[in-house]
């Protein structure tokens, strides 16, 4: 039968806001102002069923007559140019099953298939196909997943036949045919992919494609953290490895919270009432980078996977999002080929946060986005994810001998194929051909009702172990599961999308939305009841054996066979040299500016000062009613906040600290310095909203360019600054990741390193949430203090240097002793009720938390330096671990920021105006609102009024 | 003895929890229920009072925001909800759940298959989470006694919120005085501009129930406010009582005096 078309469009003198808002983009990106008007139309279709039968699902389901027509296999948008944009064949319409299922709720008997898509009709003059060819390429069609449809499709089912198990003849292999082999695919070295042939030579044996496949997963550098294990030289002395010394910190610091660190899918740490809280921070920059809506979508759900795999399952209660770009107005001939344009990341990018953590039900609250031209090569993509689980389950589980290996959740398909291997290479002109399938759609739902099942399966006491299927797919999960004990596999039992996967693709798969568990086999029914009632999809893939092979098996046929001691314990050790050679001390001098309040405004207006507040409006930042201080605040709901409170357990007071702290621009100037910066931030953004740093834990986030000696050796110095820090304020980092392929090479030689990113995230816990404080300042008439040290005259990489045009080395340099009084006497205060307001200062400097907290309480501030001040110094330098804090008068008593350098530096006041003085001199004023609307106005302009 | 409250789950539901608390701390019991749990009878409707459908993505709002789910409804449980509605028990349905509501037809004409509402793309093609003023009408609705001229704070989180129906059905919602919530701005009065009318709303409506008053359903999200520190500027003053509370209590105490 053939296939049916039911298009439904909005009645005409009704607005279409999908039309409205391309046209927007049309105008406002592209430039393109004489198309008049777009209309979009939703097509849907439908393999199995008859006319009549469309007519009726249209009646019922797909058009509401209230404000919609449609049409039966005839066009329904008039005049215009149309063109229909659909996803290709094989990427997975979230869509779909769900027409499938209401068809069924409808009784339409005989539906074998549905898809559904979008038509869009253009008008006006400008309506012309190199226009639309425009449109089509910049901002509807991205053609890893999507095309224009030509024809009207003969059928909507995938067929196919599954390929054979291929034989890998390894052992004949030159050492050049073993790199061509690596190449594009496997992304290993020549002593890995000689390593690979003399195990097989001593088996007497040539290895399957699968075998091949496994351990090129597993020994992938986002798998294996090779250069993390590796053992160093760095400017010619000995050291241990990066992974041995962050751990061995946190052994050190012995912190009596830490419940699991660097052993599980995230960190754990303690609670209160029996509860714990665990947090986990991925990067998603090679897809993101070109697939930015799936990419980003596949980042927040893997993310999140991993927290509800924590322990025996937990429950996810925070999504945290941080970016680095280029400059969203970068021009387009800046933008180096195979890559895509900044504003256009950044905007699929937030899009695929938002449509699946929205849907998860997951508040995405904390976060932040990083401008650098040097980005426009490759994003950075940081996701987080944080949750709660009882304390009595919150170690990793162990399957035993005779356990089932069960699978749940989404379908396996070609998805994803090499997206392991794939993200540990570089970027390349040819990255975005090659490497397609390693994107795909992400069904947030599919997830969500697989984390309800697991979470009533976890309480009713039937998980073993669980564990998420990320890069890798089965592969990687049954590995890493089953390497004490064993393992096999019969393929053919996973669920397929569609028919034609070879056994190594349904392995090694990376189709989301999918969990592995071991089961006690007398746990499997009721296992398989609960996963029924939340359409759950649950199969038994194979059993956890005591012999410590890897089987697997496909219709009877072993296809890997594989020794796990060889798998996870026969890769070959890296030694790897490193130096870092400072560059020559310069100090950056930037001067005062010509114009106080201009200056002051364009600071505000800096892409990495100014509000995300559209971003964070797009987030459903409220959902599970938890936020006890929100990532916005303040009077008029514009005021940033420095960390998230939340409280996850209802009607208890008992709260979960977040936040975070990046500076790509620092670290690009001084590893070290720029590394201790970024968990500083991190730290004194818990800290400024009432956290106390006793109670606070740490996740690490390296993305760096390729480790070459010059990039190890700045890796080594951040991994310095991280263990230093834990060994001054005793704030242990129990979860990190590394994600070392931040080089872009281009077919002419090009080479760009994207700056190297250390992102921090700190967690913690804060017992009551009515002792927490937000940024707006409350009143008229209170004092402002600035605690904490810092030396002005450390300029280098601050907003205010950047703006000037002036370079330097003298970037913050903290003070770790200081910095940890600092901390406690803050916190102090705070808990002590003393503290009205307190913002932490960061980019921007003290001039940008002032704005800020003035937005929040609308207010002015009469501010007044010391003679001996550089202003502009006083007002810009960004020294992290300061704080600006709003006091009562009469409430700074003698020992409330004793032995910890702090000053009155002025007033609030009632009028709306910024005034600054020096000694008691006039320097400047400025009006609070205009400081505003130059702060808002950057990202209204990439995200729309 | 406590008001059973049945909160409907099925696949995307998203904030049953806040919602299960939001009851529960108003003085009722609550249960999760899934709709395949009443598909297969394990549970029945009538066993319960209260009957929530909390907010989400149901089915991914693929098609039409809760139009999958209100098929479902509409297609298997239409005896068991009419009866349920028939019997004079509340219903609440709070945005995805409000969705439902007016797609199912229990909202505003409590009656099942007759959809004359609708609920669709926010004018700024958004979707968008922030605090709104919504001023509380003079109408049947249960929910809403007492409160009726009040002004309250309340988050709004959804992309699909624009109330839109024909001329005649909105003069028979406004002489019928089913309007419950309309968007205000800081004055406290209805407003059709944006982002105070976060979704531009036609006549500003936020909320309605049906002529009963048992029926509501609303965009914005009570269950998120009903401790005082949910709110962003509780530290500011002058929020002593949690706004959202008294919707769920309202309901609570109903049943306790029918």
């Amino acid at each position: 039968m053939s296939i049916q078309e039911v298009r439904v469009v909005n009645k005409p003198d009704l607005p279409d806001t999908v039309g409205e808002a391309l046209l927007y983009d049309i105008r406002h990106t592209l430039g393109i102002t004489d198309i008049t008007g777009v209309r979009t139309a939703k097509v849907y279709r439908f393999e199995g069923i008859d006319e009549v039968q469309a007519g009726y699902m249209a009646d019922r389901l797909l058009a509401e007559k209230l404000f919609q027509r449609y049409s039966i296999n005839r066009p329904l948008l008039e005049g215009g140019v149309v063109v229909e944009v659909a996803y290709k064949p094989g990427v997975m319409n979230p869509e779909a099953a769900s027409l499938i299922k209401s068809a069924a709720d409808l009784g339409i008997a005989g539906l074998k298939a549905a898809d559904s898509s979008r038509e869009y009709a253009f008008y006006g003059p400008g309506a012309v196909p190199a226009n639309i060819e425009v449109i089509l390429k910049k901002l509807l069609v991205n053609e890893t997943v999507e095309m224009v449809v030509k024809e009207r499709p003969g059928t909507l089912m995938i067929e196919g036949r599954p390929g054979r198990t291929e034989v890998i003849p390894i052992r004949g292999m030159s050492d050049r045919e073993l790199m061509d082999l690596s190449r594009d695919k496997l992304f290993l070295n020549l002593e890995e992919m000689r390593a690979i042939k003399d195990y097989f030579t001593a088996l007497g044996r040539d290895p399957t494609d699968c075998e091949v496949e496994t351990l090129a997963q597993t020994w992938s550098e986002h798998c294996g953290h090779k250069t993390f294990k590796a053992s160093l030289e760095v400017n010619g002395k000995e050291k241990p490895p990066l992974l041995k010394r962050l751990q061995e910190a946190t052994r050190k610091a012995s912190h009596p919270l830490v419940l699991s660190a660097f052993v599980d899918n995230s960190g754990v740490m303690a609670f209160y009432d029996g509860w714990a809280i665990c947090g986990k921070v991925e990067t998603h920059n090679s897809p993101s980078a070109i697939e930015p809506y799936g990419g980003a979508m596949t980042g927040s759900g893997g993310v999140f996977r991993d927290v509800m795999g924590t322990g025996l399952g937990a429950r996810v209660i925070a999504s945290t999002d941080m970016f680095c770009f280029a400059p969203p107005w970068t021009d387009q001939s800046e933008v180096p080929p195979g890559c895509l344009h900044p504003k256009y990341l950044l905007r699929k990018v937030v899009a695929g946060v938002r449509d699946y953590g929205n849907r998860m039900g997951i508040p995405t609250n904390n976060g932040s986005v990083h401008f650098h031209r040097d980005f426009r090569a490759k994003p950075t993509v940081i996701v987080g994810a944080y949750g709660i689980l009882p304390e009595s389950a919150c170690q990793k589980g162990k399957p035993e001998p005779g356990d089932l290996a069960v699978v749940m959740g989404g379908r396996t398909g070609r998805d994803g194929i090499h997206g392991a291997t794939f993200s540990s290479g570089e970027m390349t002109h040819r990255t975005v051909d090659v490497n397609a399938s390693a994107v795909q759609i992400g069904n947030a739902i599919e997830e969500k009702r697989m984390s309800d099942a697991l979470l009533e399966a976890s309480r009713e006491g039937l998980v073993r172990a669980v564990t998420d299927c990320g890069a890798g797919g089965f592969g990687s999960a049954l590995g890493e599961m089953g390497s004490e004990t064993g393992v096999l596999v019969w393929l053919e039992k996973a669920p397929l999308k569609y028919q034609g996967l070879s056994p190594w693709e349904i392995w090694l798969s990376e189709s989301q939305e999918r969990m592995v568990l071991a089961v006690r086999p007398d746990h499997w029914l009721r296992l398989a009841e609960i996963c029924r009632m939340y359409n759950v999809e649950a199969v038994v893939l194979g059993t956890f054996t005591n012999d410590r092979m890897l089987r697997v098996t496909y219709e009877g046929e072993t296809v890997c066979l594989l020794d796990m001691e060889f798998l996870h314990h026969g890769l070959p050790g890296r030694k790897l040299t490193a130096s870092w050679i400072p560059p020559e001390d310069r100090e950056a001098v930037p001067g005062p500016p010509g114009d106080w309040a201009e200056t002051y405004c364009r600071v505000m207006a800096h892409p990495d000062v100014c509000s995300k507040e559209p971003i964070v409006r797009m987030y459903d930042h409220g959902v599970q009613g938890t936020n006890a201080l929100p990532p916005l605040g303040g009077a008029a709901g514009d005021a940033p906040n420095d960390a998230v409170v939340l409280a996850p357990l209802y009607g208890k007071r008992c709260g979960v600290v977040i936040s975070h702290g990046l500076n790509p621009v620092l670290n690009k100037i001084n590893p070290y310095y720029g590394s201790l910066w970024a968990a500083a931030e991190a730290a004194a953004n818990a800290v400024a909203v009432g956290a106390d740093p006793a109670d606070i834990c740490l996740i690490d986030n390296f993305i760096w360019p390729f480790p070459d000696s010059e990039s190890l050796g700045a890796l080594d110095m951040a991994v310095d600054a991280c263990v230093d820090f834990v060994g001054a304020t005793g704030m242990p980092f129990i979860s990190g990741k590394d994600s070392l392929s931040s080089t872009y090479r281009g077919a002419d030689g090009t080479v760009i390193k994207i700056p190297p990113v250390l992102c921090v995230s700190a967690f913690g816990r804060v017992r009551d949430v009515g002792r927490t404080v937000t940024a707006d300042f409350k009143k008229a008439g209170t004092l402002i203090v600035l605690v904490g040290k810092r030396n002005t005259r450390e300029m280098a990489g601050s907003v205010y240097c950047r703006l000037a045009g002036a370079e330097g080395t003298n970037l913050p340099r903290l003070d770790l002793k200081a910095l940890n009084t600092v901390f406690r006497s803050v916190h102090n205060a705070i808990a002590g009720g003393k503290v009205l307001a307190c913002h932490d200062i960061s980019e921007g400097g003290l001039a940008a938390a002032l704005a800020e907290m003035c937005f929040g309480g609308e207010v002015g501030a009469a501010v007044d330096l010391d003679a001996g001040d550089v202003p502009e110094e006083f007002l810009f330098n960004e020294t992290a671990g300061t704080f600006l804090v709003e006091i009562e008068d009469g409430d700074l008593t003698p020992g409330l920021f004793d032995g910890v350098p702090h000053r009155i530096i002025g007033r609030t006041v009632a009028g709306k105006t910024i005034s600054v003085s020096r000694g008691g001199e006039a320097l400047f004023k400025v009006d609070v609102d205009k400081l505003r609307d130059a702060w808002k106005r950057p990202m209204k302009e990439v995200f729309g009024p | 003895m406590k008001p059973k409250v049945c909160v409907l789950r099925t696949d995307g539901t998203n904030c049953d929890l806040e919602t299960f608390y939001a009851f529960e701390k108003a003085g009722a019991e609550c249960r999760m229920v899934h709709v395949n749990q009443l598909r297969s009878g394990g549970e029945k409707l009538a066993d319960y009072q209260i009957l929530a459908l909390p907010g989400g993505f149901s089915y991914g709002d693929d098609v039409h925001s809760g139009k999958i789910l209100a098929v479902e409804l509409t297609s298997f449980l239409r005896d068991s909800l009419q009866e349920f509605v028939d019997r004079g028990r509340p219903v609440l349905g709070i945005c995805n759940g409000f969705q439902v509501l007016v797609r199912t037809g229990l909202l505003p004409g409590r009656k099942l298959g007759d959809i004359s509402c609708t609920l669709t793309n926010n004018d700024s093609g958004r979707f968008e989470c922030r605090w709104v003023t919504l001023k509380v009408e003079e109408s049947p609705c249960i929910f809403t006694r007492g409160l009726s001229g009040r002004v309250l704070n309340i988050q709004a989180a959804h992309g699909e919120g624009k109330f839109y129906t024909g001329k005649e059905q909105m003069d028979s919602l406004e002489s019928a005085g089913q309007v419950v919530f309309r968007y205000a701005g800081p004055d406290g009065r209805p407003t059709m501009e944006y982002p105070f009318n976060p979704n531009g709303s036609l006549n500003a409506v936020a909320g309605i129930c049906d002529r009963t008053g048992l029926v509501l359903g609303l965009m914005p999200h009570p269950e998120r406010f009903v401790d005082v520190y949910q709110h962003p500027n509780w530290r500011r003053g002058g929020f002593e009582e949690p706004h959202g509370l008294p919707v769920f209590e309202n309901a609570v105490k109903y049943c306790l005096e029918m």
